[in-house]
């Protein structure tokens, strides 16, 4: 699959005309933003970060470069530095791809390209698209965000119009190889536990989309739905600090998630439903029948939200999340409820800030063990700040 | 009764510049544009993004960098501000789908642009020259 990607982009510069052409001609342009938030939380220490006692350790830089060689091939890569307590601290590729849009019905995207599920997904690493300095963390939890975001593979893409009485429905196909580093986000307290994937975690999936956007309101409403299947992700592993070696296989797994959102004028509102069913073999071949075990997932996830642009620069909203880890023992490590009230202003197009109170009931997200070494309360409050800048 | 009469008519006459305000943008395209005429969908989705075709063939729009006529197009077509306009676009860009439509300086600029490179599409005031290109009707 990662070779694939090399192909891609090569066989896209090969669309390049061999003649000399300017920079003005590849229309080749460079974004990027970059941000810089503050957390202080109250009872727990949130996504690694000393939040209890206020944290500036949350970064984020961008930088997107794209060439359009000619009218229905654009090329693009972009790199991101993420810092967020102990997560990251690194530079990464988020996307490197070669897309052809033949027309409006159809497309396709290769490399390594984002995944387009759900509402946000593809957005979720985007801060300036979006109000909130955290987005909902029940369906889109930025400590393993990685392993959500992106595949090397492709996506076929195309919008069909329905008619005057039906609207308009987008579409979505793609598979692709999810590949997720041994000290990704997602690990982080297995990590501290003794217990790493030597090689991370990588396997294929499919998945699908349907956006159907109603003639109404200027095609203010929208209804979704996407639905990923993982496929078998079998990968080494390491226990009790390198004692114990095996295998940790997940078995195919589904991903249905349900969506809508209506946004017209000053008013956004919007719902989505996701879950997540599958199971973990863990096979310790030196412990004999008692290093094989199954763990049993059955995640349910949603979250409701509304925003309201108040004036030209200034939006507030308001979003409840929440998640149930539903094989979990009961008690608030089951799960994370989260009631969030924000505000975002706008000083101009490039330079924004946003401001968020959290109230945390349960303990299932956003923690890990080192830094909450003498337990978690139940409920927390995390306060965020965030500055940002775009071009 | 006197003020209520004033009052209805401070209110009748700024409604009169507020619907002549949204009639002076004008939409143009290259004349190898085979469409004449875009409805207000098409052209929104063209301008935002949802689309890259118009009448059978593939358009790419060009911005006005600012000012009252940019202002009154995305009012009047797009239903966003400025800022929230070229968001929606950034979006696009940050997800690898699209990039940044070109943006000029002032009517002129988008008149000779779209005059000269096939395919394109803007907008510039309804007083402004605009030989060279063909104007689109909304419908």
């Amino acid at each position: 699959m990662k070779r694939l990607l090399v192909g891609a982009i090569a066989l896209a510069l090969g669309a390049i005309p061999a003649t000399a052409q300017s920079l003005e001609d590849l229309n080749i342009q460079i974004h990027g933003y970059a941000t810089q938030g503050f957390l202080y939380s109250t009872n727990n220490n949130f996504f690694t970060t000393t939040s209890s006692n206020g944290s500036p350790a949350w970064t984020e830089a961008v930088m997107n470069v794209s060439a359009r060689p000619i009218p229905k091939l654009r090329i693009a890569v972009q790199a991101r530095y993420f810092l967020l307590g102990n997560y990251g601290n690194s530079v990464t590729i988020d996307f490197a791809s070669a897309d052809y849009k033949a027309n409006d019905k159809f497309g396709v995207r290769v490399g390594k390209v984002k995944v387009p599920s759900g509402l946000f997904n593809e957005t979720q690493d985007i801060d300036p698209s979006y109000m909130w300095a955290l987005l909902p963390q029940s369906v889109y939890p930025i400590a393993t965000r990685n392993s959500q975001l992106a595949a090397f593979g492709g996506v076929a893409y195309g919008a069909l119009k329905l008619g005057p009485k039906l609207g308009r429905l987008d579409y979505r196909g793609w598979s692709g190889e999810v590949s997720v580093g041994a000290n990704d986000g997602l690990f982080t307290n297995e990590i501290e536990t003794g217990t790493t994937l030597p090689d991370g975690l990588n396997g294929v999936e499919n998945g699908t989309a349907l956006h159907w956007t109603l003639p109404l309101a200027d095609n203010a409403l929208m209804f979704g739905a996407s639905f990923i299947r993982d496929n078998t992700f079998s990968n080494p592993l390491s226990v009790g600090y390198g004692k114990y070696t095996g295998t940790e296989t997940i078995r195919p797994a589904n991903e249905p998630d349900y969506f809508a959102k209506y946004e017209k004028d000053k008013l956004m509102v919007a719902f989505e439903d996701a879950r997540y069913t599958g199971s973990a073999l863990v096979v310790l071949p030196a412990l004999g029948p008692y290093g094989i075990s199954t763990t049993f997932i059955d995640n349910r996830e949603w979250f409701g939200m509304a925003s309201y642009k108040i004036t030209g620069k200034l939006t507030a909203g308001a979003y409840n999340s929440q998640f149930f880890a539903h094989k979990h023992a009961l008690g608030p490590l089951r799960y994370s409820k989260d009631w969030v009230v924000s505000g975002r202003y706008d000083f101009n197009q490039f330079l924004y800030a946003k401001a968020e109170e959290h109230f945390v009931a349960g303990t299932y997200e956003d923690y890990d063990t080192t830094l909450n070494a003498l337990g978690l309360k139940p409920t927390s409050k995390l306060t965020i700040l965030k500055m940002g800048i775009n071009f | 009764m006197k003020k209520l009469l004033y009052g209805f008519l401070l209110v009748a006459t700024a409604s009169i510049f507020v619907v002549q305000a949204k009639a002076q943008v004008i939409v143009i395209a290259n004349n190898s544009v085979k469409a004449s005429d875009v409805s207000k969908n098409d052209l929104k989705d063209v301008f935002t993004g949802a689309s890259t075709s118009l009448g059978g063939g593939t358009v790419v729009p060009i911005l006005l960098k600012g000012g009252t006529a940019n202002e009154e197009f995305l009012q009047a077509y797009i239903g966003k501000n400025d800022t929230a306009y070229r968001a929606g676009w950034r979006n696009l860009v940050f997800t690898g789908q699209a990039t940044m439509p070109k943006s000029l300086d002032g009517d002129a600029a988008v008149v000779e642009f779209v005059a000269h490179n096939a395919g394109t599409i803007g907008y510039i005031g309804k007083a402004s020259a605009h030989e060279g290109v063909k104007v689109l009707a909304i419908k």
